[in-house]
């Protein structure tokens, strides 16, 4: 962590402008109000470049003019950025770069809101005495299935490929012939596909790089602009929603450094046109066809009614308050204990007391500043896209060192200094394993790697998925414990970062959607988690399902017990977005709105709310979630006083006590965490050992034996010295970036549909004699999957991978809760 | 026999072939004995004072101090890095192709020397692509120099390592631009980097490092040999020393001549060069390369050539490169022929540079075909102005200036150039006639 830096008093244009030593000129010229036009200067993409030489500006005592991008300030700096020398060069820059520039304005999406054109406006000479032919290129091409490009219009400012070698790394973008022959393209004219790729439209300042999602759709005299949240994703990026006539036309970031740093990926930056697709609830459906909402309404509820007591509710994707409400329907209303918003297993109340406390919690943006970075369990790039970017810049910035332990490879993988594979299922062998290694600095234990990247650092963040606590009841105390070892609680900057699985994960679980717990962690009457939600529905004890933005037949484990349970449901309730195999197994289907059209707010899983605003009309015969669920609440006797979205936010923070205070004005445009909020104190005591009987919401054999089932006798080690021709092979999953509605009814996006692909290591491809691209059965007890072979080598022998929630091949029908593995056999093979 | 105007120091035994093997060299010219003592006798600082001492200006094109360069290298333990640029490339300029070709250890002793000096372990000689028999040449004399001690680990048993690795660009003139140079050498695109940081702060893999040319590092044996008042004892007070100036265009004898600096450009030119060829005169030259301000004959020819001269008359020395261009050159067609030169060479990344040089071009070529009005001069003038200072390296200006300078000092020949183009034809262009001309006739 750097020394708190030095004020210096600089002087621009006769103003004397406060700013921080080392700060560049053309930042610290825009505090004293001074705008100094640039192309190239974009302090998200890392060093400045100086390569359009727009910011030009004179500083006494040197001869020469400056590029105020790269200039640091210094105490007593004299700059003018209006003299006759400099509006020379201003003029002269403007003009040079107009020379190869088409201004084709009128015709041209940027038009409008064209820094280009604003520049030429405001800085340039105001007349062309350019009449040579300008330089031609086949235009529009496909850059990319979603960016067109104009290489006309560009004015080769270095942005977009700056982004791709330099932000997102995937190196694709390059700058191909020179001088004023240089064109920005890719090696071979392939299409430029990386998962961030549409950030290069946001920041070209010219009309060069177009989204083809929005070509000729609006003009920036049309359209509005209304900040939100994205919740595609539990990285919760703020955007801006570009909306027409009510309609959602494009997605812009809209910068905050607490959360995203100013990027999007593709998923939320393309993954709108959803809202219309013809698979959207537009109405509610009871079985049987379409009905006004009051029959609609009076179906549930009756139905719900019907069940007694034995109703559960599970949560998927909703706001603080759709959440909050919906528990209070069903404890108060239905007087039943059973809600959940996780889709498999999770720690218990007092673990995530534990969990929550801000002393251990860390920041997003500790990222940037950490000596070294843990990646446990998960996959940033399709948990949570934006923090791959977050940990590559503090690689490439900051010089964190990176260490991974995963079951699967990772994005991240080639900025490691230490990677850690463990065989699935083994978590909690390696984090028993590492707080020993920490502890006793054993150099021969197989995580010492690890423990030396993380040992001598200063600020230690760890980025850990929620699904490593699907192993095991002891695996995310075993994350505890090694957070106790590394002592990050007493650390500046250090602390747990959790990636969940779900996108307002933490939040539904602070506004009471757990179990074996009411809002604000409290404890409660124990419930039943989803699993066993599931069992009771097949066994009888329970009748009754609420589903709420859950979809269990397409992304909760175990698909044929999933089927059992709904088919044996007497009354389903399920509300979604859209038509899916769960919603044709409903009762009732209600709609919900997108993240477009609802108001609500959720918390980040860093512990900041952010609000997510109205932007877009809802379709059809949507109504209000809030609405719908107070109703629904009414017809069931419950009267929760809460009709709209400031007094259900008003009912969330009252009875979450560690978010009690915080208002709306708290949480602006840029939200604000809670432990940084009037009542952080009044976070619950974790408590001790739950008590004799309370609910176990995992196995709790498993805690003595942790992988009970595991076909290696060292679980922390994937690689078996030699297998037989018939060694198991372990089963891991993981859920693709692509995975699930987004690309399937994203028109745009369907390019991108992943097909179930079985990712085997050389090894067992040899030994199996598979061949890359076949399609081959991979079976575990009575179900089976297609996929395609993939021989990947940092795939460890003895473990294959399968993805979750693609259409075709969904490796939850093979998942059962426990450890599992699998055969491999070709078709013809198994017709033999 | 050299002619007597001549003073050989970096091109003496220059005729004799056996100057090239670590032998020769020995013999001939007392090799690698500088070395020797500077590595066994001397300390860093010692070198260092006799470089900055001596006053040598570096013969890359900028002229600035070498000693004062090395010197701005950080100390402490860290990689530090010396690179040779031989990526010579401007028109009229072949005296370092000449000095690799001729006395390849003598560039290889300077560079050990200068190592010393700026305390760097690894040295590189990045060569032009199209130097392919000199790259071969430095490629023998450096496995030579490794097999004698002279490079590798603990040189000379001083406990000192030094490893030379001889790079071969792949033919871009702005990898002869400092920073490009470090940029490609690291396997990246050829561009120019953002100064400050200076390579000497911040280069090569982000460690300092000492870049010098060819010639330069060549002086260095003959320095710390002799000592810095021995080489000022050559040349002028602010340009010491002796200097390798390539001669070209309309003469009798182009080449590369040996001179004290400060000697008469007239006799440079008309002397050791030969003159222009009989019944023809003197019209303009560039004193230091394609990028130097052209000078008139009047101008020019009675100037000490000195870098200081060359300044005060509003041009430069750059290189050392003399390119002559006699009463049959039309300007116009020279100005175009310069400016399509480093449009060809601008590496796009700076808009004043790559706009600038391909309007400029656009617009000499209108002039050179009759398609253009005076007004269209004032234009051509004023982007030249326009790209001076504003760019992110020297390349822009390199054309700006002497485009500038001759649209300035010939604005008749333009005007009549608009005129009448055919009067303006350029002897040069008709000699080169189009490929399928001559796939025709032969």
């Amino acid at each position: 962590m750097s020394p708190a830096r030095r004020e210096v008093t600089i002087t621009i244009d006769g103003r004397e402008v406060t700013a921080v030593e080392g700060e560049m000129l053309h930042d610290a010229a825009r505090k004293g109000d001074v705008e100094i036009p640039v192309f190239c200067y974009e302090p998200k993409l890392g060093d400045p470049v100086g390569a359009c030489r727009m910011c030009l500006v004179e500083i006494e005592g040197i001869p020469k003019l400056q590029t105020s991008c790269s200039t640091p300030v210094r105490e007593g700096m004299v700059v003018h950025t209006r003299t006759e020398q400099v509006r020379h060069a201003q003029n002269a820059v403007v003009e040079f770069l107009l020379v190869n520039h088409p201004l084709d304005c009128p015709v041209c999406d940027k038009g409008g809101e064209c820094p280009l054109q604003d520049i030429s406006y405001g800085w340039g000479p105001g007349k062309s005495r350019v009449i040579d032919e300008k330089r031609h290129f086949e235009k529009p091409i496909e850059l990319s299935p979603l960016v067109a490009i104009d290489r006309e219009r560009c004015i080769l400012c270095y942005r977009c490929v700056r982004f791709s070698q330099e932000v997102s790394e995937d190196a694709q973008l390059q700058l191909l012939e020179r001088g004023d022959r240089t064109y920005v393209g890719t090696f071979d004219d392939r299409p430029y596909v990386a998962p961030f790729h549409g950030n290069i439209t946001d920041i070209c300042p010219v009309g060069a790089l177009t989204n083809y999602t929005y070509r000729f759709r609006a003009r920036p005299w049309d359209i509005e602009h209304a900040g939100s949240v994205c919740t595609l994703c539990p990285s919760q990026c703020n955007v801006s929603f570009t909306v027409r006539d009510e309609k959602v036309k494009r997605v812009i970031t809209r910068d905050n450094a607490e959360v995203d740093d100013g990027w999007l990926c593709d998923r939320g930056r393309y993954g709108f046109e959803m809202f219309d697709a013809p698979e959207r609830v537009t109405g509610p459906r009871p079985k049987g066809g379409a009905a006004s909402w009051e029959q609609a309404l009076d179906a549930a509820a009756e139905g719900l009614r019907r069940a007694g007591g034995k109703v559960a509710a599970i949560v998927g994707d909703a706001s603080n308050e759709e959440g909050f409400l919906l528990q209070r329907l069903v404890r108060e209303a239905l007087s039943s204990p059973h809600v959940d918003s996780r889709p498999s297993r999770g720690p218990r109340r007092e673990v995530l007391a534990r969990l929550a406390e801000p002393a251990i919690s860390a920041r997003v943006r500790d990222i940037d500043t950490a000596d070294a970075i843990l990646v446990l369990g998960t996959d940033p790039l399709h948990s949570s896209p934006i923090l791959d970017l977050r940990v590559r810049k503090a690689i490439r910035r900051s010089g964190a060192r990176l260490a991974v332990a995963t079951e699967r490879p990772t994005a991240l993988d080639g900025g490691t200094e230490a990677v850690f594979r463990y065989a699935p299922g083994g978590a909690t062998a390696f984090l028993m394993g590492l707080a020993g290694a920490l502890r006793d600095g054993n150099e021969e234990a197989p995580e010492a790697g690890v423990a030396d990247v993380l040992r001598e650092a200063e600020s230690v963040v760890v980025l850990w998925g929620e699904r490593i606590g699907r192993e095991d009841v002891a695996t995310v105390k075993a994350l505890l414990d090694v957070a106790a070892t590394l002592g990050l609680a007493g650390k500046d900057g250090s602390g747990l970062l959790e990636i969940p699985d779900t996108t307002n994960a933490r939040g539904l679980r602070e506004a009471g959607c757990l179990p074996d717990a009411g809002p604000g962690l409290a404890e409660t009457a124990a419930g039943m988690a989803t699993e066993e939600i599931r069992e009771a529905l097949i066994g009888g004890e329970l009748s009754g399902l609420i589903l709420f933005g859950a979809d269990p037949l397409r992304d909760f484990p175990d698909t044929p017990a999933w089927e059992e349970a709904l088919t044996a449901a007497d009354f389903v309730v399920s509300f979604s977005m859209h038509e899916n195999a769960t919603t044709a197994k409903a009762d009732v289907v209600l709609p919900l709105e997108t993240h477009a059209e609802k108001d609500g707010t959720v918390t980040h899983p860093d512990g900041r709310l952010q609000r997510v605003r109205p932007s877009a009309s809802r379709p059809g015969d949507i109504r209000s979630n809030i609405a719908v669920l107070s109703e629904l609440a009414s017809k069931l006797g419950l009267d929760t006083g809460i009709d709209s979205q400031p007094t259900a936010f008003a009912a969330l923070t009252e009875a979450v006590p560690f978010y009690n205070g915080i208002s709306d004005a708290d949480i602006g445009g840029r939200g604000i965490r809670w432990q940084d909020g009037p009542s952080a104190a009044n976070l619950p005591e974790p408590g001790g050992a739950p008590a004799a009987g309370s609910p176990d919401t995992q196995r709790d054999s498993a805690s003595a034996d942790p992988v009970a089932g595991a076909p290696h006798a060292d679980p922390r080690r994937a690689a078996s010295a030699d297998p037989g021709p018939d060694a198991p092979l372990t089963l891991g999953t993981y859920r693709d970036l692509w995975a699930g509605p987004i690309t399937e009814l994203n028109p745009p996006l369907k390019f991108l549909t992943p097909r179930q692909r079985v990712e085997v290591s050389p090894a067992d491809a040899e030994r199996l004699g598979l061949q890359i691209g076949e399609i081959v059965r991979v079976s575990q007890g009575g179900s089976t999957v297609e996929a395609q072979v993939q021989i990947k080598e940092r795939v460890p022998a003895g473990v294959v991978f399968l993805a979750e929630g693609v259409a075709d091949g969904n490796a939850n029908a093979l998942l059962n809760g426990g450890p599992v593995t699998v055969t491999i056999e070709r078709p013809s093979e198994a017709r033999a | 026999m050299p002619h007597p105007l001549e003073k050989r120091v970096l091109l003496e035994h220059a005729e004799d072939p056996a100057l090239r093997t670590l032998d020769g060299y020995r013999r001939l010219a007392g090799g690698y004995a500088t070395m020797e003592r500077a590595y066994r006798e001397m300390e860093q600082d010692e070198v260092l004072k006799e470089l900055e001492d001596s006053g040598l200006r570096g013969r890359g094109g900028a002229g600035f101090a070498m000693g004062k360069k090395a010197s701005f290298l950080p100390r402490g333990d860290m990689a530090k890095y010396l690179c040779c640029n031989a990526d010579e490339s401007e028109p009229g300029a072949f005296k370092d192709r000449e000095l690799m070709q001729r006395n390849p250890h003598q560039l290889i002793e300077g560079i050990a020397i200068a190592a010393l000096a700026a305390d760097a372990g690894h040295a590189f000689i990045f060569i032009r692509g199209e130097y392919a028999e000199q790259a071969d040449i430095l490629d023998a004399a450096v496995a030579e120099a490794y097999e004698a001690g002279y490079l590798g680990k603990d040189v000379l048993g001083c406990r000192r390592d030094l490893e030379l690795v001889v790079h071969r660009g792949a033919g871009a003139y702005i990898c002869g631009e400092e920073t490009a140079l470090l940029d490609a050498l690291e396997g990246k695109r050829g561009n120019p980097r953002l100064k400050p940081p200076f390579p000497a702060v911040q280069g090569l893999y982000g460690g300092p490092t000492l870049i010098n040319n060819v010639e330069t590092l060549s002086n260095v044996p003959h320095i710390v040999r002799h000592g810095a008042e021995w080489f000022r004892g050559f040349g002028t007070e602010q340009s010491p020393g002796t200097k390798v100036v390539s001669v070209s265009g309309g003469v009798r004898r182009p080449g590369n001549y040996e001179v004290e600096l400060g000697i008469p450009t007239r006799e440079l030119i008309c002397e050791l060069a030969g003159g222009p060829e009989p019944g023809h005169e003197i019209k303009a030259f560039f004193p230091g390369g394609s990028s130097s301000p052209v000078l008139t004959a009047e101008e020019g020819l009675d100037l000490p050539y000195s870098f200081e001269a060359m300044a005060e008359a509003g041009s430069m020395l750059g290189s050392g490169s003399i390119i002559v261009a006699d009463d049959r050159v039309s300007i116009p067609h020279l100005a175009l022929r310069t400016a399509r030169f480093y449009h060809h060479e601008s590496c796009g990344k700076c808009a004043p540079c790559r706009e600038g040089t391909n309007w400029t071009v656009k617009m000499l070529e209108r002039m050179v075909r009759g398609e253009a009005t005076p007004l269209d001069l004032d234009i051509v003038s004023s982007v030249q102005q326009n790209i001076i200072g504003h760019c992110l390296c020297v390349l822009g200006d390199s054309m700006a200036m002497p485009v500038g300078a001759m649209v300035r000092k010939f604005r008749e020949e333009f005007e009549a150039a608009m005129e009448n183009p055919e009067l303006a034809l350029d002897p040069h262009a008709v000699v080169q006639a189009p490929p399928e001309t001559l796939g025709a006739s032969a």
